[in-house]
């Protein structure tokens, strides 16, 4: 399955990527020869419980995976705007800022810890749309002007265009920068471009559904609740329209029925923006109402992929059958998969999952099972069904 | 926005009336160590008074209960009277007014060179961080926290004025004091570099800048760790927080993601430090000021102290309270600036 290119339907491909944090308790071998893929415009949900590697992929595919982790191995494809395909782990941070947020773009779990505090929310999307889409604006601001003024071209006026052509045309003139640098001329110039950003936010939240936008924009993270907060990481994350959205559990902290809209948002945005969406989550239901396909993860690795039906009505994997198992239904007695989450500094040998699994056989200790196609679209992950197929 | 501001800072304003009395209540009950004798010379304000001790006593009514004591005190202390010192013979307020200059001059100019140096430190240790220049800023600087000021300050008069006959003791040159004290230079503040640049004096602002830079080196070296480790500390804690992944996820550089994001953040309970700092070297530097001659609030502070001057002593005692009491409330309103969530509590 390593390094096999990325046919023209897929958006991003994970290859046997492996994950590892260094600790003072040993090594912690968080994600180990995962692999994955989204095709354009598809969800991709994936499973498993807390510590199965999940979160730790999800940031690796935008390079940001959290210290001490370190990738030891792997690759991830993706393709980009203009068609081309780069492998995200080997760009160097000025390429992988032109990647983050404008192409691949992210929403947390915890949106009330992913908006800094002291920042106005305003501000916190300005940052995104600046980063990538500042010459867009700029042009923007241009045709304001023209429009607004016509033909009357006084000092200022004249000003304001130069600053702005200049931006767009030549952004290290020194005459610019200077400009940039005296307080009153800047703002003055500058006054024009933050209105037409803030007409941009404020389209924008009104997409996110937010009540009151120009209230909104002035306020602090603090102010609003968990469902606003991530209507605005939503926001943010969607400022520039990227290719690719990763959601991080973005519903687990919220009230059940502010999670509803929220899924409701995504799965609307999403037709709107045409972006494909890789949407984390240990929660079944919602799997089963916002994928396309799923991907069951199980401490560090993935064991089983398949359309979303597919997997409920033909999980094959033990552990995909044990976590369909443990959804309490009214009138049945509650089930849960026995044994506890591995301890991922000493990792069980072979399949992680031999120590739990009411199938194990004797090879299970010794041989890691790869991810083998069963059926058409279906891939499983273990060595009860190794041999049934050619992949 | 701003008006939840206004209530906040008017809100800190009024709970600074209960401070100030519980603070002179504190200064107060010390004094109740004292026998009436001694304590009769807070109210004694010319040395000719010192024959009328029991008059005093009975007129100020030292020898009754105490709640009458203390509104009697405070009073005086109202009317800006702190008792006569006997070790400075003169007034304590007149003291405390002119020695503070000096303190302020230190103050002013070594506090800011602390704070920035502590928060560059810090801020640097922490994003590079175990490397090299973390390991070797955290050293350097825990050095000189370890050294004792008098030391130090011996040590660097000695090189630079002993060895190299630079940068002299004391708070002017002979002939610059001379001008100050006559009529021509006006003083408007007591602090030489200031008052040197309103007469448009240059020489005498560079000779007491001259004078100056040995203590404020002393005191930088010794105080910076003080700022810098709060602000490492500070640093690597929001470093790690989920915004400021959120903030590199949304393809900001990683100067943008420190300066506007982790900094900010970082800096508030550096604030608080930064006050008490502050008011700490307003309220006089006792052993910086004695090795450089910059004779200050501190200097007198402990000159009172070793010679039992209790007005003076006491004196000193309720002036460090207030200042402290108003950094706190600068503290308070500089927090409230710069975090948001502080308004609504």
């Amino acid at each position: 399955m390593s390094n096999k290119p990325l046919s023209l339907e897929e958006q991003l491909k994970v290859n046997d990527l492996t994950v590892r944090f260094y600790t003072y308790e040993g090594i912690v071998k968080a994600v180990e020869k995962a692999s994955l893929k989204i095709r354009k415009g598809e969800t991709l949900g994936i499973v498993g419980e807390t510590g199965s590697g999940k979160s730790v992929t999800a940031l690796t595919i935008l390079a940001l995976t959290p210290s001490p982790g370190r990738v030891e191995d792997g690759n991830i494809l993706f393709r980009k705007r203009d068609s081309s395909v780069i492998d995200i782990l080997r760009m160097n941070e000025h390429q992988l800022l032109q990647i983050r947020g404008k192409e691949i773009s992210m929403i947390f779990q915890e949106p009330n810890a992913a908006l800094d505090p002291v920042c106005k929310v305003g501000e916190q999307i300005t940052e995104a749309i600046l980063a990538h889409r500042l010459r867009e604006m700029v042009e923007k601001s241009i045709e304001v002007i023209k429009k607004e003024k016509d033909n009357e071209y006084d000092l200022w006026t004249r000003l304001e265009t130069w600053t702005y052509k200049e931006m767009l045309n030549n952004p290290s003139d020194v005459r610019l920068k200077i400009i940039q640098k005296i307080p009153i001329i800047r703002d003055i110039t500058k006054r024009r471009l933050r209105q037409v950003i803030r007409q941009e936010i404020v389209e924008l939240l009104k997409l996110m559904e937010i009540p009151d936008p120009g209230r909104v924009i002035d306020a602090y993270p603090h102010e609003l609740s968990g469902g606003m907060q991530q209507r605005i990481v939503i926001a943010i994350a969607l400022a520039c329209s990227p290719l690719l959205l990763i959601a991080d559990e973005p519903t687990t902290n919220l009230d059940v029925t502010v999670q509803a809209q929220i899924l409701d948002l995504i799965n609307r945005l999403k037709e709107k923006f045409g972006s494909s969406i890789i949407y984390i989550t240990h929660d079944m239901g919602v799997v089963a109402e916002i994928s396309d396909r799923v991907a069951v993860m199980y401490a560090g690795s993935v064991v089983e992929v398949a359309p979303v039906k597919e997997l409920f009505r033909n999980p094959l994997h033990p552990y995909t059958k044990g976590l369909l198992e443990s959804i309490p239904r009214p009138g049945s007695p509650l089930k849960s998969i026995p044994g506890t989450v591995p301890n991922l500094v000493d990792p069980p040998s072979g399949c992680r999952f031999h120590p739990r699994c009411a199938y194990m056989m004797n090879k299970c200790k010794e041989i890691m099972p790869r991810l083998v196609k069963v059926s058409e679209d279906h891939y499983v992950a273990c060595l009860l069904y190794e041999g049934e197929s050619d992949d | 926005m701003s008006s939840n501001l206004r209530t906040y800072i008017a809100r800190r304003l009024i709970l600074l009336v209960p401070t100030l009395i519980g603070m002179t209540v504190l200064v107060f009950a010390i004094t109740q160590l004292f026998d009436p004798i001694e304590r009769a010379a807070l109210y004694i304000t010319e040395p000719r008074q010192a024959r009328f001790v029991k008059e005093i006593i009975a007129k100020y009514g030292l020898d009754r209960p105490v709640y009458i004591q203390y509104f009697n005190w405070i009073t005086q202390v109202i009317q800006g009277n702190l008792g006569w010192s006997q070790s400075l013979h003169m007034k304590v307020l007149d003291a405390l007014v002119t020695r503070f200059p000096a303190t302020a001059e230190l103050a002013i100019y070594s506090t800011p060179l602390i704070i920035l140096f502590g928060i560059y430190l810090g801020k640097l240790s922490a994003i590079k961080r175990n490397t090299v220049i973390d390991h070797a800023s955290r050293v350097v600087a825990i050095i000189g926290w370890s050294l004792p000021s008098f030391w130090l300050g011996i040590v660097l008069l000695a090189i630079f004025y002993g060895g190299m006959g630079v940068f002299p003791p004391g708070r002017l040159s002979e002939w610059a004091e001379a001008l100050v004290r006559s009529g021509e230079f006006k003083l408007y503040t007591g602090l030489y570099t200031i008052d040197a640049l309103i007469n448009l004096n240059f020489s005498v602002f560079l000779d007491a800048i001259y004078h100056l830079v040995l203590p404020v080196i002393t005191l930088t070296t010794i105080n910076v760790a003080l700022i810098m480790r709060v602000m490492r500390s500070s640093m690597l804690e929001q470093l790690n927080k989920m915004y400021i992944t959120a903030a590199r996820a949304r393809g900001l550089d990683e100067k943008t993601v420190i300066d506007r994001h982790a900094t900010r953040n970082a800096l508030i309970p550096v604030i608080t430090l930064s006050g008490l700092l502050a008011a700490g070297m307003l309220s006089g530097v006792v052993i910086t000021e004695t090795v450089f001659e910059f004779k200050g609030v501190g200097y007198f502070a402990a000159h009172a102290a070793t010679q039992l001057d209790i007005p003076a002593v006491l004196g000193f005692a309720l002036f460090a309270g207030i200042l402290f009491i108003l950094a706190n409330l600068i503290v308070d309103i500089l927090y409230a600036y710069i975090d948001p969530r502080i308004r609504l509590g």
